[in-house]
């Protein structure tokens, strides 16, 4: 099955950073239980976004790790990724070009004056002024403007667009019609804006095509942060959090009226205990961190996934206590639980003790460093040799090897940083029993105790002295031949992955 | 401490003390006598009031050192290869100790507990030492050597937990990867 999501805006981003953690963990899967290929894009008028780049990091490192490691693995890193690309709606225009340049008002206060005296009315000066190039600055209105503008049939002839379109029209001619999930904020200017136009232009295109199979979803977030300070007169028109809520009022009222005719399903998720971050008018500095709002948005894709036949046409998600978000308060929380845990779990392991170890090991003897840690010999070929392979086992040594550890850190750095943010970025007087942060940090320093990582229902069943990195390296040095299908530093990170969340000794 | 460890444990103290206590003993007495007894030394007598002791002492000094090295290796839990790979030269340290001391024990027993007391271990013998051939000698050493592969190596290698089971010489030949 084929999914492809479309981040909008600075929260669309941050969504789709989520969306590919969970897909990496092996999350988002078909209603057979197999892992979907994922497509995403991302629009985006801000290119200088913290927040697009780090989304754009997140889906390149695991990019990378999934070309290197191929189909040597059954359960890490096992679902295809596919990135097609940033667009953003004011593509190839000048630097700094402002809504009244978008609409040549000059020309349009020539050609046609009632035109441009409704553009006078519905968009002050300033707006009309604002240079949009960090985004549209909280106001929907600007966004729509600029959105409205797109032609789905024209961006489908060159660019990121027509491989899109492309691989939508392709993959539903498969016997399993893909899923094109959309995700961005209704408080702001770009999601709140971009969102229902592109859904309903998409939805539009589909009928068009005779794609009526695909089904276009969406998750749209409600205000879940506040800023904290706000911006002066030298950043010009910003978004305020005092509007946030008149935009999701607007929002909401037109999707209750135009609803259907832009999604096939909606996921609305909002909080009423808000994150703070610092006031940014955009750019570099809109650097706000992860949270766990974005990942119950990106659940519904799961949802929609495992789902397709579901008349419902909107989700209710709550939680139990006023003041804490617990693994039981996620929608089928024991597989989620499971999988993301494995995944903390799995990077804490890798990024602070594995990947140390394949680097002590290159200095060291191989024979010498075995004796210290026998695990190796399952994986690695026990001559000095940096080429020589052995019984199918390549070197410790060995370039493709060390390319794909390099990989697989920066990946699981990545992760940790994702899972460190949202653990830790929970608002005023509300606690999250999901993961502990503290041991959620990318210092490379040999860390070995486990028990920590992870808290509540999801963490596994051992006693804490018991629960280390050095108890999966023993259970990886007991596992028989035939439980180890691949070999070097994917079939390592194949065993990690399905021994660090084991409750038991074998 | 694991089943497929404690098992083998148990089954070495076992073996240790019918070595130590029975065994040890008849083969001295029996296969081993022409090279210790010869020279007039009172077999029985040198088996009861040296040999023994000596082996016993050295026995328990094993079983000490053993509990201690296993007591040691359950608690830590190594974070990498290198902290296992310290263990190595503490396991030799050891084991070299544990020849030493039963070394010192055969001496102590044999020599120089009669020679610091005054006194003669056989009645109407001059000699306030028990009479030990060269050849006799080597035997009870090489027996120490033997009794700590026995009472120190065995156990260790076959019991250590964790990334230590294979820091034991040899650990890695015999048992390999569990």
């Amino acid at each position: 099955m084929n999914v492809f999501a479309i981040g909008i805006g600075g929260t669309g981003a941050k969504c789709t950073e989520a969306l590919v953690h969970l897909h990496a963990a092996g999350l988002i899967t078909d209603q057979d239980g197999k892992n979907v290929r994922l497509g995403t894009f991302l629009v985006e008028p801000d290119q200088q976004s913290t927040l697009l780049a780090r989304t754009e990091i997140a889906i390149d490192r695991y990019s990378k790790v999934r070309d290197l490691i191929g189909n040597a693995t059954e359960g890490f890193a096992a679902s295809e990724i596919d990135h097609y690309g940033t667009w953003s709606p004011l593509a190839g225009a000048t630097p700094g070009i402002s809504l009244d340049q978008v609409f040549s008002k000059p020309v349009l206060r020539n050609e046609a004056p009632g035109l441009a005296a409704l553009f006078d009315c519905l968009y002050p000066p300033e707006e009309q002024k604002a240079e949009l190039d960090v985004g549209f600055r909280g106001r929907p209105p600007i966004g729509s403007a600029v959105m409205s503008r797109i032609s789905l049939d024209k961006a489908a002839e060159s660019g990121a667009w027509k491989r899109l379109l492309s691989d939508i029209q392709t993959a539903s001619g498969s016997g399993d019609p893909p899923i094109i999930h959309l995700f961005g904020s209704v408080f702001g200017g770009t999601g709140a804006s971009g969102v229902p136009t592109l859904g309903g232009m998409l939805k539009s295109w589909l009928q068009q095509q005779g794609l009526s199979k695909v089904r276009v979803h969406a998750s749209l977030l409600l205000p879940y942060f506040d800023f904290d300070g706000q911006g002066d007169q030298g950043t010009g028109v910003h978004a305020e959090a005092r509007n946030f809520q008149l935009n999701t009022d607007a929002a909401l009222q037109y999707l209750a009226n135009n609803g259907k005719a832009c999604f096939d399903q909606v996921y609305l998720v909002g909080s009423d205990i808000k994150a703070r971050y610092d006031f940014s008018i955009g750019g570099r500095s809109q650097d706000n961190d992860a949270h766990i709002i974005e990942l119950l948005a990106t659940l519904g894709v799961r949802h929609g996934c495992g789902t397709p036949g579901a008349r419902d046409y909107a989700y209710i998600l709550s939680r139990s206590k006023e003041d804490q978000i617990s693994w039981a308060d996620l929608p089928d929380n024991s597989v989620i639980g499971e999988g993301l845990a494995r995944a903390a779990r799995f990077a804490v392991s890798w990024r602070r003790n594995y990947s140390l170890e394949v680097d002590a090991a290159q200095n060291t003897p191989v024979k010498t460093f075995a004796s210290g840690a026998p695990w190796i010999r399952k994986y690695f070929s026990m001559t000095e040799e940096s080429t020589a392979r052995s019984e199918g086992r390549p070197s410790i040594r060995a370039q493709d090897q060390l390319a794909l550890k390099q990989a697989i850190d920066g990946y699981s750095a990545t992760l940790i940083q994702w899972l460190r943010q949202f653990s830790s970025n929970t608002g005023l007087g509300f606690n999250q029993e999901l993961f502990s942060e503290d041991q959620l940090n990318n210092e490379e320093t040999y860390a070995n105790q486990l028990h920590s990582v992870v808290r509540g229902s999801a963490k596994p069943t051992l006693a804490e002295h018991d629960d280390t990195v050095d108890r999966i390296k023993v259970l990886m040095d007991e596992l028989p031949e035939s439980k180890i299908k691949f070999r070097g530093v994917a079939g390592l990170t194949d065993s990690l992955w399905k021994l660090c969340i084991q409750a038991k000794n074998s | 401490m694991k089943p497929k460890q404690f098992i083998p444990l148990v089954g070495c103290v076992i073996a240790g003390i019918l070595w130590i206590f029975i065994g040890q003993n008849f083969v001295l007495l029996n296969a081993l006598g022409g090279l210790i007894g010869g020279g007039g030394l009172p077999l029985l007598q040198f088996l009861e009031s040296a040999s023994s002791p000596s082996f016993q002492a050295l026995w328990f000094t094993c079983v000490a050192v053993t509990l201690i090295w296993l007591f040691t290796t359950t608690k830590k839990s190594p974070m990498n290869s290198a902290e296992v790979r310290e263990m190595q030269p503490a396991w030799w340290v050891c084991a070299v100790v544990l020849v030493l001391l039963g070394w010192a024990y055969q001496l102590f027993f044999t020599v120089l507990k009669w020679r610091i007391s005054g006194t003669a271990p056989v009645e109407g013998i001059e000699a306030n030492y028990f009479q030990v051939q060269p050849g006799g000698w080597i035997t009870l050493l090489v027996l120490v050597v033997l009794d700590v592969g026995l009472l120190f190596w065995l156990p260790t290698m076959l019991a250590s937990p964790k990334s230590y089971r294979l820091v034991v010489p040899g650990a890695m030949k015999f048992i390999g990867g569990r």
